[in-house]
């Protein structure tokens, strides 16, 4: 019996097959943890460089202005902000560059990035880790690429799988935008930023997700306890 | 033939309507003699046993919440990533539908396979359990095949490519083989009519698993549970009535079992998934590792350890058949492990053998991995192979003549 429990213990750790590739440095993310949330301010920010770096070349089709309530957006924000690119509120963030066009000129059409932190290993910490991975360090260089130079067409990425990206920088240096509240648009900050939106984009359920949790797990916690006494106290003349 | 005299029937609807309507249809009375009152249970089993019940739950969470999931999603290759996207987004509490579902298949599959253990362990497999125990062989084989199924419908990168691996498998079916896989395919490729039809099994067969699990219940019935000595119980002071003792005890375990199920439904639920089947499907690009659902990895690990494809195919499903002449292979008289001292060597290293398969099935099939699948896969039908000498070598210990004296 206790054999069992043991053994049960070991199925999880197992049932995560280990990732290959560069190794990802893990971030603190304060949508992390139980009581993980979205910053409204942060979400804004990371809009800010999504709308308008990101979106030059990739779109979030499944998300629209109108989602942004779930971050805490009023009505009134959500409106404006939509009115300001020229969509309405329910039109989808769908970039103006055409696949076949992003095809020609990148040798690669951008994925759509709805759901781009849950569908790379190392989660946002991966997105996180390309947007900040671009390096013109010689000596990295030379390790990844010890008899050949980065293809013609890619890019020099220390978090991307063989290293030679598609993407030019899209954050090759400070203020790619302007923050209106004020936070200093360092690299580090916008890539942070837009990490944060897009989980956001991508789950947009968590912050109701870990909310319920805790409700739903006090509820069974007490659930549980109570059906633990009742079966103590029903088994007593057993045995 | 049986009496057909007349039984002593409540005639006033009003004084008794209960026992009025149990008159008519035994309804009550089948509950009470199925998991009531009237169900005679060993009063010695240990939590291994709240197992069983716990799967039957299981497969109501996936009913309940597939049948939600199915009023959204949509089986077309060109609606179905984007439908499951739409259920996560903008159907009204979707998302906690879709993890329930999600997470809910990966629990089943732990609770099937300690269920499974549990039996391995105490020899409830043997004589007169054989048709029980083959019942839930049968349950284990169309469970995988719905999962796997299920697997496929989001459409993701990982839907596809899983499906692909395995459906190619049947090719190696001798002379038909290759028509056989165009057939299920619907065509030449996985494509839309694959997940048309994969959707229409997806939702019928767990419902086949329903009927099957009443036959296990109904085989359950006939010989009562096994129990941790293995041994024959006769004496009525070693039952309880299942209710209210089995009852209590199986909602504190589903308790249990519910936080541990909403701590990975409410804060990890991608945990158990793969981040590849969050792309579209791409028949154009393959992904650099193809690996199924964790609960499949054990089996995917002995289809790679065989070099010859063939061979590979029939030690994978070979390693699950066996299962079925299982009874056959032990046939030491004695059923619980615990007075089995070298049987019960033999099965934990099976089972942490069977974790071994699992993590190298996880794996790329190169290097140090290979040899690592090859010796498992070795033990896992050498442990089978090995229970007839068991049987006949093993000097068990002194049974107790009462669960009491246990
Ligand atoms: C100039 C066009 C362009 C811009 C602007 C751009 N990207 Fe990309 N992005 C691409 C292309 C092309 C790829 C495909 C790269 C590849 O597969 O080699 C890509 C790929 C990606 C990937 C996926 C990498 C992977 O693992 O496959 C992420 C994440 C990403 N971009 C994030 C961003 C973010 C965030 C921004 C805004 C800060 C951004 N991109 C701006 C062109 C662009
Ligand atoms: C034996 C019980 C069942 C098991 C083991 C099972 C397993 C699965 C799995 C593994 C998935 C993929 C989950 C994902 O990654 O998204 C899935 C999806 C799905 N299942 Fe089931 N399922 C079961 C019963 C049912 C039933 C009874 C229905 C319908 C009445 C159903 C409807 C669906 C639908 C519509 C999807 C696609 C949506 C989605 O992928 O989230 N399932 N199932």
């Amino acid at each position: 019996m206790r054999m069992f429990v043991l053994l049960l213990g070991l199925l999880f750790p197992l049932a995560v097959a280990a990732g290959e590739g560069p190794a990802i440095a893990k971030q603190d993310w304060g949508f992390d943890g139980l009581h993980g949330q979205y910053d409204k301010a942060t979400v804004y920010r990371g809009y800010q460089v999504f709308t308008q770096v990101c979106m030059a070349c990739h779109s979030a089709k499944y998300v629209s202005h109108a989602d942004l309530d779930r971050a805490g957006f009023t009505p009134e924000e959500i409106a404006a902000l939509a009115k300001s690119m020229n969509l309405t509120t329910t039109d989808k963030l769908v970039s103006g560059l055409a696949p076949a066009d992003a095809q020609e000129v990148y040798g690669k059409v951008p994925p759509d990035l709805s759901v781009i932190t849950k569908a790379r290993a190392g989660l946002a910490d991966y997105t996180y880790a390309v947007l900040t991975g671009y390096s013109d360090d010689v000596e990295a260089l030379a390790h990844a690429f010890p008899n050949s130079e980065v293809p013609a067409g890619a890019y020099f990425n220390t978090a991307f799988a063989g290293y030679a990206i598609a993407m030019p920088n899209p954050l090759p240096n400070a203020d790619m935008v302007t923050y209106t509240d004020g936070t200093p648009a360092t690299v580090p900050q916008m890539a942070h930023d837009v990490t944060v939106f897009l989980q956001w984009a991508a789950e947009p359920e968590l912050i109701e997700r870990k909310h319920l949790g805790v409700y739903v797990l006090l509820f069974l916690a007490i659930f549980t306890l109570l059906a633990y006494l009742t079966k103590k106290a029903i088994w007593r003349d057993v045995h | 033939m049986a009496s057909l005299k007349p039984k002593a029937v409540e005639q006033n609807i009003t004084r008794n309507p209960l026992k009025w309507f149990d008159d008519r249809l035994p309804l009550v009375s089948l509950i009470n003699n199925s998991v009531g009152r009237n169900f005679p249970a060993p009063k010695n089993l240990n939590y291994m046993w709240n197992f069983g019940s716990l799967a039957g739950i299981a497969l109501v969470i996936q009913i309940l919440t597939g049948l939600f999931l199915a009023m959204h999603y949509k089986a077309d290759v060109a609606l179905a990533f984007d439908s499951v996207q739409h259920i996560m987004r903008n159907v009204q509490w979707g998302w906690l539908i879709r993890n329930l579902h999600m997470v809910g298949a990966s629990f089943f599959f732990i609770v099937v396979y300690v269920h499974m253990a549990r039996g391995l362990y105490y020899g409830s497999y043997k004589s007169p359990r054989e048709v029980l125990w083959g019942i839930g062989v049968i349950i284990f084989l169309i469970m995988m095949a719905t999962a796997f199924m299920g697997y496929v419908l989001p459409w993701g990168q990982m839907s596809y490519w899983g499906a692909t691996v395995i459906t190619n498998l049947l090719s190696v079916i001798p002379f038909v083989g290759d028509e056989v896989v165009v057939w299920i395919w619907g065509g030449y490729s996985v494509g839309d009519p694959t997940l048309t039809r994969f959707y229409a099994l997806h939702f019928l067969l767990p419902f086949v698993i329903v009927g099957i699990v009443i036959l296990h219940i109904w085989a359950l019935h006939e010989h009562k549970s096994n129990n941790p000595t293995g041994l024959d119980l006769q004496d009525e002071k070693d039952f309880i009535p299942f209710h209210p003792y089995y009852t209590v005890k199986d909602i504190f375990g589903l308790g249990v079992y519910l936080i541990a199920f909403a701590l990975m439904v409410f804060y990890a639920p991608d945990y158990l998934g793969h981040t590849d089947n969050y792309i579209p499907a791409n028949p154009l690009v393959t992904p650099a590792h193809i690996v199924p659902e964790w609960y499949f990895l054990p089996f995917y690990a002995i289809l790679r350890a065989i070099p010859i494809k063939e061979l590979g195919v029939v030690a994978m499903f070979g390693s699950i058949l066996i299962l079925f002449v299982l009874p056959w292979l032990d046939s030491s008289r004695v059923r619980s492990a615990r007075y089995r001292p070298l049987y019960r060597s033999l099965y934990w290293v099976f089972l942490l053998n069977f974790l071994v398969l699992g993590w190298v099935g996880s794996k790329p099939p190169e290097g140090i991995y290979v040899l690592i699948a090859r010796f498992a896969t070795a033990y896992y039908f050498l442990f089978f192979a090995l229970l007839p000498v068991v049987a006949r070598v093993e000097k068990t210990r002194k049974l107790p003549k009462t669960i009491d004296e246990a």
